[in-house]
């Protein structure tokens, strides 16, 4: 990562591979990278459980086909998606 | 050649949102009204709250409250098709829900008592109406999602078509609870405003509930009959969990089955009855398949759940009942709910309920696991003599014996050669899995969100298909589980609860179906097969292999038959006591590659029956299905009866026992429970063992073994049904 370090990301990361099963570690998930379709093997099902994560631990919805582009583009984008549409009521 | 018996359709049964008999849905269909609302059932919260369903209004109250809703359903729709006459030999019901709404309540409630769960398993429906009906022969509980009573009524038609029964209710049954309706919710298939199936702007479906049954008779008096079942097929998308296929090419293979199988060509099809849940998937789907299977020539159309709501389990048999409504009546239903036709989809559905002449309906249902059925139906036949013909030639043959050319088990020991080497040394191998056992089955990307039991069926389908040295799929998938997928059941209550009924997990509702687990083995193994999941508590093994021994009666050249349990701490010991018993508490299974016995080496099995008794005794039903097959030949040509008693059957297991030997002497009868462990699929390993056990001509058993010189063994369910299959060289 060039960037400082963001903790959103890497807590997302972290949700990510154990949300998911995923077979590596949260360290080594691109925070650039595509989430869907490139080699984590995120398929529409886990985008499913990706949306019910964002809302049950975020309050963010993702209930448009746009929204879900935009959202799951990558680690970083997500963390942006979240930052934009979180009510401040929110945890 | 002796044509086979028809299936004649004679009594109807009905029950769903909107109609609680056969005249309300004749008037309902007339003038079209749907009244989908919030449910009621159970406690909404959110957003979820103002969710449309398709609830039932008017269920019989005169039933007690302790019975779960699906068993109502189904108890009031069963009646209805029986009417006066006699109890039928055999019940065959799809089911998913089984008495889950009651259990979600209980677990919620923190009820630790097994009494508070006797309801809970698919199998009690069927059992339910089996006891109130006097059904006294097999007790079939199907479950294969959304297809599921498509499936029970094609199963239905084989046992008539095979002469092992002439009167079968046949049907299905599915109530709201919150698994489905927020499994559903959670995948975004439900439609917000209600479904509108076919229209451009559709948004999902409208999860509904209710019954439907069919009485089917292969040798009825002619008064009586109403319709008939013309033709069934089936096939597995293999393609993915829960999305159908996009080309819709499993759906025009079972739709093209059902039409060979009637003997119909596709431009004899005058209303097509379509699945039509309103998600942009299935419908997009369903119309590549229909084009397929009729090219430019389509049949009047249209999709009644926009009326009714999709009541999963029972919508195939709802939908038979309107298709033949269309028959009778001559009425195309509408496509309720319906705006602006999706143009892309090229199908004109019926919008307006229209008077025509129908001869011939094909009814579609497909559903989770790729798993697709299909119903080709038909009026009353013209002709006296037609029916004449078929009376006479019921044949009333035994099943035929299969060859085992293949086979696999797991067990605390590890896998059958393992389990076989420590039953030979006297060992008992009760107990769990181990993990080892079966984590290599499929690899790892393909593994990553499945939980015990679809691992446990992955391991045992690679291997018993390996040991049968046959590269090619099976040509039928029949896989048995009483309990099902329950470490997935069990998560996405747990979580849907902790988040008081806001959030669970869409992997987990998948993962929870009972035929998720096969639906993984037809995906790992490429299997467009017609693919069924019984659910049919200790015998979930035994109709797996009775059905898949009709389907291989009727030409189908090689099964593969299985079933496994997956031992969950919480669900295990309170939906099955005798999955607490101390050290005999186990999980696993087996599986077996059957093909026709054409005279290879190699050790056969067949299925030979099963009964209830209208004793409440643990060995009653075994008694009498033993004096049965006496009457056919002297049981002492099997050199052991082995016998499978639950703990649950009772305290007194060892007298009942005790009586049982004296029908059956001089064999030895070998209660295996004790040594292979208390799980429901446990008589799968007992079968996969015991081909192992003639061969070698040794029936390894504590710290004797039997000799096997006649090299045939007996093996007995006993319970309140019993079963009965035949091991031999």
């Amino acid at each position: 990562m060039t960037e400082q370090t963001d903790s959103l990301v890497v807590e997302l990361a972290h949700k990510l591979v154990e949300t998911l099963g995923l077979d590596t570690t949260a360290e080594v998930v691109d925070p650039a990278a595509p989430l869907i379709g490139a080699g984590l093997g995120i398929d529409s099902i886990d985008t499913l459980e990706l949306v019910v994560m964002m809302e049950k631990d975020y309050g963010v919805k993702i209930d448009t086909r746009a929204a879900g582009i935009e959202a799951f583009a990558s680690l970083n984008a997500l963390a942006a998606y979240i930052r934009q549409h979180r009510s401040a009521s929110s945890p | 050649m002796i044509a086979r018996p028809r299936v004649f359709v004679t009594g109807l049964g009905v029950i769903c949102a909107g109609a609680g008999n056969v005249a309300e849905l004749r008037r309902l269909l007339l003038a079209p009204k749907r009244r989908f609302a919030p449910p009621t059932v159970f406690p909404a919260a959110g957003e979820s709250a103002a969710l449309p369903v398709a609830q039932v209004s008017g269920l019989d109250l005169a039933l007690p409250d302790s019975l779960p809703r699906t068993h109502r359903l189904a108890l009031q729709a069963a009646k209805q098709a029986l009417g006066t006459g006699p109890a039928p030999d055999a019940i065959v019901l799809g089911t998913t829900t089984g008495g889950i709404l009651t259990t979600e309540f209980a677990l919620q409630a923190g009820s630790t008592s097994p009494e508070a769960y006797r309801f809970h398993g698919l199998h009690t429906v069927a059992e339910h109406l089996a006891t109130s009906l006097g059904i006294r022969g097999p007790a079939i509980t199907v479950s294969t999602a959304c297809s599921s009573a498509a499936v029970a009524l094609s199963l239905a038609s084989a046992l008539l078509r095979s002469g092992q029964a002439r009167r079968v209710l046949a049907g299905g049954a599915d109530c709201l609870c919150r698994l489905t309706f927020h499994g559903f919710r959670e995948l975004q298939l439900l439609a917000p405003h209600g479904s509108a199936p076919l229209d451009a702007q559709r948004a999902g479906m409208t999860v509904g509930e209710g019954a439907g049954f069919l009485l089917l008779e292969s040798a009825p008096k002619q008064p009586a009959i109403v319709a008939e079942i013309l033709g069934t097929g089936m096939s597995c998308d293999a393609y993915h969990a829960t999305t159908p296929q996009p080309e819709g090419t499993g759906a025009a293979l079972a739709m093209r089955r059902a039409l060979q199988d009637a003997g119909l060509d596709a431009s004899a099809i005058d209303y097509l009855n379509l699945h039509g849940t309103g998600t942009a998937d299935n419908d997009a789907a369903e119309a590549r398949a229909i084009r397929q299977v009729f090219g430019s020539r389509l049949p009047a159309l249209s999709s009644t759940k926009g009326l009714t709501g999709h009541a999963l389990a029972a919508a195939g048999a709802i939908e038979a009942v309107i298709s033949i409504i269309a028959i009778t009546d001559g009425l195309l239903p509408a496509n309720t709910g319906l705006q602006t036709v999706d143009e892309k989809l090229e199908l004109h559905p019926v919008r307006e309920p229209t008077r025509a002449q129908v001869g011939s309906v094909l009814s579609n249902s497909f559903g989770f696991g790729g798993n697709n059925a299909c119903l080709v139906l038909g009026g009353a036949p013209a002709d006296p003599a037609a029916i004449e013909v078929g009376t006479s030639q019921v044949p009333a043959a035994p099943l035929p014996a299969l060859r085992v050319a293949g086979a696999a088990c797991l067990t605390a020991r590890g896998d059958l050669g393992q389990t076989w080497q420590a039953l030979l040394a006297g060992e008992s191998v009760a107990g769990f899995v181990p993990e080892a056992a079966f984590s290599k089955a499929a690899p790892a990307a393909f593994i990553r969100r499945l939980k015990r039991l679809p691992r446990l069926m992955l391991a045992l389908a690679q291997t018993a298909l390996r040991s049968s040295g046959r590269s090619t799929p099976p040509d039928l998938l029949a896989t048995g589980t009483a309990w099902g997928p329950l470490a997935e059941t069990q998560d996405f209550l747990r979580k849907l609860f902790e988040t008081g009924d806001q959030f669970s997990s869409p992997m987990d509702f998948i993962g929870s179906v009972h035929n998720a687990p096969a639906g993984q083995v037809a995906l790992l193994l490429g299997a467009q097969a017609p693919n069924w999941t019984f659910s049919s508590g200790d015998r979930s093994f035994e109709q797996a292999l009775l059905c898949a021994s009709l389907g291989m009666a009727a030409g189908e050249p090689s099964a593969l038959v299985m079933a496994a349990e997956a031992h969950e701490a919480r669900l295990s010991p309170l939906f099955d006591p005798a999955a607490a018993t101390g050290a005999l508490a186990s999980d696993g299974g087996a599986a077996l590659v059957l093909l026709p016995d054409d005279g290879a080496p190699g050790a056969r099995v067949r299925w030979l029956g099963e009964n209830r008794s209208e004793q409440d005794s643990g060995n009653a039903a075994a008694l009498e299905l033993c004096a049965r097959l006496a009457a056919q030949a002297a049981l002492d040509r099997y050199d052991a009866v082995a016998v499978s008693v639950p703990a649950t059957v009772g305290a007194n297991a060892d007298r009942e026992i005790l009586r049982l030997t004296e029908v059956l002497a001089p064999c030895p009868l070998l209660a295996y429970r004790d040594r292979l462990g208390q799980h429901a699929s446990v008589s799968a390993t007992a079968t996969a063992l015991a081909a192992r056990a003639v061969l070698e001509g040794v029936l390894p058993f504590g710290t004797a073994s039997i000799p096997l010189r006649r090299q045939r063994l007996l093996l007995l369910l006993l319970g309140r049904y019993a079963t009965a299959i035949e091991v031999f060289a």
